[in-house]
């Protein structure tokens, strides 16, 4: 056939691989803003962590981010906890001002950071997969990274729902979103909920790095576009739905690639917030989400 | 106390107007000069951020639009100060459009459609390279020609102090309140009659004038500027950490916030070379950690507590009277 159906089709279909990535940042973040109530401007450093820690394991010992991803995870989960005990807990009540500015604080320690120990060079690691690419008919190739870290992420975005659906940690963290003065009354731990719930929704920014390291590249503010993403599929999704951030995250993924496509690579981020400003002024509560503004 | 901020603000704004007279470096001169602008950005931020309480990250917009307002107009064949000021008519027009939408979102999701805009502005004048140049960047006329880096150092102060004088009005007259009160309880200012969405608007456009003055003043300096540079969030985040680290809604808060920041910055910058944007993130930190009101604000409600107590409401019990146990003893039985 032509190529008026290939090529948006590969298109569409590009987006959903990187779509499938987005859903689990976005998850995240959504997961975190829901039982907190808080904008995490740190999410992004996170993932930039997740990244740095892939990075030096591969260096080390050579095996592929896609079989050391968990432990991405592990790290960015008690990074995510310590920094809820250590730092967000102390100001809980005070005005959302302080906790966007003490994100934003923490952004740059870890940035400048990062940058103080591995320098402001890109880096980009070559592992074997990377060259292969299936091809469907003779129109369609897809990139079998992508396609490896698209059923990654969809796996761990299924298990991320699963938890806060079925779980009593899920079912917690829920009563928090609904009524952070009830909740306590009925005997939710509140402090421990959001916490553990700060250290997954960082796991997820951590593991989305990894994932992302061999089809990207690295360097230290790498995390800054993904941070602005996210924001971006928190407020599509309804703010503080996980399911509609993960389609969100789709959506996101598809609409920029079929921008960069059509339009132009640069306009893919503009074509992002413009989105964003539409759903805000139009239906603040979200397209796919349910949670009130 | 108010008054003694005030006087402290004009003693030290005064005093420095007369800092060229020293036999200073124009890099020295220059950096001076990038204190009083982001006091005067802080300040113009406060009037929004702080009295009104809505925490704008977009102000690079305005910035922006200023800096690129006085590049484009003048490009057009329009005397540098002319274009200056179209840029901040232009600047004070974005803040109406933007303020029109955003104004209706509250808490992070204002935050959150603020920093939307000036990306957009951002990313739209990087992608026209035939209207703004694009990465490329473009050009910027001087506004001053004769004794450069000191007028520059001057207007900036002088912008300062205007700013300084604005807030200082307008957080005793009606409109402040209305502002403040807004801040307190959106819901409880609107039943009691104040026009809350005209309020926040008037405290914007406002705002993006001085911050649109501020952005062609930068960009001047420069002489040529790239959409990375003044349409940044970095930008947004610096004006709003200034007044913020130096006590939002206070007074010389942002003052006090620019100098202790960009003087911190120009020294982690010399001693930690690299690290200096860490260090200045543990700041950060530290300031929300110990003292969430700011440095202003923090001192502020300090030294409240050694106040001279009000006189007594109501009168000390004294003795009791025969007539009054007489009363007593009626009522009890």
């Amino acid at each position: 056939m032509v190529n008026w159906f290939y090529v948006p089709l590969q298109g569409i279909l590009n987006g959903l691989l990187t779509g499938a990535l987005y859903a689990l940042i976005g998850m995240g973040m959504a997961l975190i803003f829901g039982v907190m109530r808080i904008v995490n401007f740190a999410h992004g450093a996170f993932l930039m962590m997740g990244m740095y820690v892939t990075y030096v394991l591969f260096r080390a010992t050579g095996v592929s981010p896609y079989y050391q991803f968990p432990l991405a995870g592990v790290l960015l989960f008690l990074v995510g906890y310590a920094t809820y005990m250590g730092l967000l807990r102390p100001i809980r009540g005070q005005v959302d001002f302080m906790v966007i500015l003490l994100t934003m604080g923490l952004t740059l320690i870890l940035t400048d950071g990062a940058q103080l120990v591995f320098g402001a060079d890109y880096h980009q690691i070559n592992i074997p997969l990377l060259s292969k690419n299936i091809h469907i008919g003779s129109q369609i190739s897809i990139n079998a990274p992508w396609l490896v870290s698209f059923g990654i992420a969809m796996v761990l975005a299924c298990a991320l729902y699963w938890v806060v659906t079925q779980t009593m940690f899920g079912r917690a963290a829920r009563a928090i979103a609904q009524n952070p003065y009830a909740a306590p009354l009925m005997g939710i731990n509140v402090n421990r909920v959001q916490a553990i719930a700060f250290g997954i929704g960082s796991a997820a920014a951590g593991i989305s790095g990894a994932l992302l390291l061999p089809v990207f590249y690295l360097f230290p503010e790498v995390g800054n576009q993904f941070k602005l993403k996210s924001f971006v599929m928190v407020v599509l999704g309804g703010m503080g739905s996980i399911q509609g951030a993960a389609i969100a995250g789709l959506v996101l993924g598809v609409v920029e690639s079929l921008t960069s496509l059509y339009w132009g690579n640069e306009w893919a981020l503009a074509v992002d917030f413009v989105l964003f400003i539409l759903v805000l002024s139009l239906k603040p509560s979200g397209i796919f989400g349910s949670q009130r503004a | 106390m108010r008054k003694w901020q005030l006087l402290i603000a004009a003693i030290f704004l005064l005093a420095a107007l007369f800092v060229p007279l020293l036999a200073l470096t124009d890099y020295t001169l220059q950096i001076l000069f990038r204190v009083f602008l982001f006091a005067a950005l802080g300040l113009a931020w406060n009037l929004i951020g702080g009295y009104t309480g809505q925490l704008s990250l977009g102000h690079a917009a305005y910035f922006g639009v200023g800096a690129y307002g006085l590049a484009l107009f003048s490009k057009l064949g329009i005397s540098p100060w002319a274009s200056a000021l179209l840029g901040v008519v232009l600047a004070m027009i974005c803040a109406a459009m933007i303020g029109k939408v955003s104004f209706r979102l509250r808490g992070p999701y204002f935050a959150l459609c603020t920093i939307a805009f000036a990306e957009v502005l951002r990313l739209v004048a990087k992608n026209l390279p035939n209207v703004t140049g694009g990465d490329v960047g473009v050009q910027v006329p001087l506004l001053f020609t004769h004794s450069t880096i000191r007028s520059f150092y001057w207007s900036g102060v002088l912008l300062t102090a205007f700013a300084l004088a604005l807030s200082a009005w307008i957080e005793r007259s009606r409109f402040g309140y209305y502002l403040m009160a807004i801040r307190e309880d959106q819901d409880t200012a609107l039943s009691v009659g104040v026009n809350a969405a005209r309020c926040k608007l008037w405290a914007l456009l406002i705002s993006a004038a001085i911050t649109g003055l501020g952005g062609a003043l930068y960009a001047s300096i420069f002489l040529f500027i790239v959409p990375d540079q003044v349409l940044a969030m970095d930008i947004s985040t610096e004006i709003a950490i200034v007044a913020m680290l130096g006590g939002a809604g206070t007074l010389i808060g942002p003052l006090v916030g620019s100098v202790v920041l960009e003087s911190a910055a120009e020294i982690f910058k010399n001693v930690f070379k690299e690290a200096h944007l860490m260090i200045y993130g543990v700041l950060i930190v530290v300031v929300v950690l110990f003292m969430p009101e700011g440095i202003v604000g923090t001192i502020v409600r300090k030294l409240a507590l050694f106040k001279k107590a009000p006189s007594a409401p109501f009168a000390a019990p004294g003795p009791v009277t025969a007539e009054e146990e007489a009363q007593r003893a009626a009522i009890n039985k």
